[in-house]
């Protein structure tokens, strides 16, 4: 399973959402959207939005932190 | 003593075997009604059962507080937090309003109550937010999605959540140029023209903080003055990046994917006009967290738990504290206050409920 993180440094919902997975001992690649002008374009152009945290979970895209979601999403 | 749910005309009703047992009358007379209504009953238990002597739902400063006396008169303590403990703080960059420090992340502030807490024996349990909430002066029954919890004393600290913005289009560009978290979203905005809608606190900080991305920040600010700190205000009316705009109320956001420009009414004269702006981030206060209090607890107007001097409610055992209930000074000083006097007057109530017990 391949999660990504779509976050921006200090953002209280990021952190969440990350501290979500680490809780759940789910391993997942971060992208800092406010360094990475590249990821932040990917991030835009698939979610139709400007807004953080987004969650990727084996290409589905969850936008802002929704806990029941991922928990589906993740088999938790 | 077991713990009986059943559920009727749509929500789940909680007693106590005992009771059944006992006296017999209320658990039969729903179990009556269950008959008639044609309803079906669920008499097993599928959850754990916990039974703190006292529950604390939410993890802000008003909870952890509250958490940190509880514990230390030595009682059984549990907290409930949806998300991870620190409620308004963590949502605060830098707090230097707090006592005891001249400046501090609201992170730091938030880390430190929380270990003291735990240090003390309470015990914290991140990403649980409550599902069900069942309060009467005799039983009170909280459940998550994993759990129930049966304690004996309750003290709800859920908090408030920032108002959405009520225009015509706000659903449509929620997330596309409508934004309610300067930290995660602003920086999507760099050089961009940014308006911040508010009068108080947050939206004077939420404005300085965008200076750091935008080329240029405008408050719209309905009335001819500001609600927040005179030195905050100070800051904002002598940056070069910020204009504000008095007597001004936001009416619609309009764009094609993206928010491109705002529609504006003056409150004095009724003049409307679109002004171009990239993104908007609404700071109008906010509302409290109470939808599955509502049935049981005594709220006021604006949907604020109302509480006497000890912070106790109109259920016996169940106290307030910190921005769910009705007040006037929101602060995190006065949280932690509340925290305080809740914790205190529910281990006095248990105390009381122990003596007359041994009677």
């Amino acid at each position: 399973m391949e999660v990504n993180v779509y976050s921006i440094p200090n953002c209280p919902m990021c952190n969440v959402a990350k501290e979500f997975l680490k809780a759940n001992s789910i391993s997942f690649i971060e992208h800092d959207v406010a360094s990475d002008r590249q990821a932040a374009k990917d991030m835009i152009v698939k979610t139709g939005q400007k807004a953080v945290p987004v969650v990727e979970i084996d290409g589905e895209f969850i936008i802002g932190f929704d806990q029941d979601k991922m928990e589906e999403l993740l088999g938790l | 003593m077991d713990l009986i749910r059943i559920r009727w005309k749509n929500s789940w009703v909680y007693n106590l075997q005992d009771t059944l047992q006992g006296k017999g009358s209320t658990l039969a007379v729903l179990v009556d009604s269950i008959n008639t209504e044609g309803s079906c009953g669920d008499l097993a238990l599928e959850k754990p059962l916990y039974e703190p002597e006292i529950l604390i739902l939410g993890g802000g400063s008003a909870g952890l507080t509250a958490a940190i006396y509880a514990a230390r008169a030595r009682r059984s303590v549990m907290l409930l937090e949806t998300l991870v403990v620190g409620g308004q703080m963590r949502d605060t960059q830098t707090i230097e309003n707090y006592p005891g420090f001249a400046s501090i992340t609201g992170d730091e502030l938030a880390g430190h109550m929380a270990e003291q807490a735990k240090g003390l024996g309470a015990q914290i349990l991140s990403f649980s937010p409550i599902r069900a909430a069942s309060l009467t002066d005799d039983l009170k029954v909280v459940e998550t999605k994993k759990a129930i919890y049966k304690p004996k004393a309750l003290i709800i600290a859920t908090g408030a959540s920032p108002k959405r913005l009520p225009l015509p289009s706000e659903e449509l560009f929620y997330g596309k140029g409508i934004h309610y978290c300067v930290t995660c979203d602003g920086v999507l905005y760099e050089n961009n023209v940014i308006g911040v809608v508010g009068g108080g606190d947050s939206a004077l900080d939420a404005a300085l903080f965008l200076t750091n991305f935008a080329s240029k920040v405008i408050i719209v600010r309905r009335h001819n003055y500001f609600k927040g700190a005179a030195s905050t205000l100070e800051e904002v009316t002598n940056h070069p990046k910020i204009e504000v705009m008095y007597n001004w109320d936001m009416i619609d956001v309009a764009g094609d994917d993206m928010v491109t420009s705002a529609l504006i009414k003056n409150t004095i004269t009724g003049e409307e006009k679109s002004i171009d702006l990239a993104a908007v981030f609404p700071y109008i206060g906010t509302k409290p967290k109470v939808d599955l209090f509502k049935a049981d607890l005594a709220l006021n107007a604006f949907d604020y738990i109302l509480t006497d001097e000890k912070l106790e409610s109109n259920v016996k055992g169940v106290f307030v504290a910190g921005d769910v209930r009705e007040k006037d000074v929101r602060q995190i000083t006065t949280a932690v206050g509340d925290g305080t006097i809740a914790a205190l007057n529910a281990d006095r109530y248990l105390k009381q409920r122990e003596a007359a017990a041994t009677k």
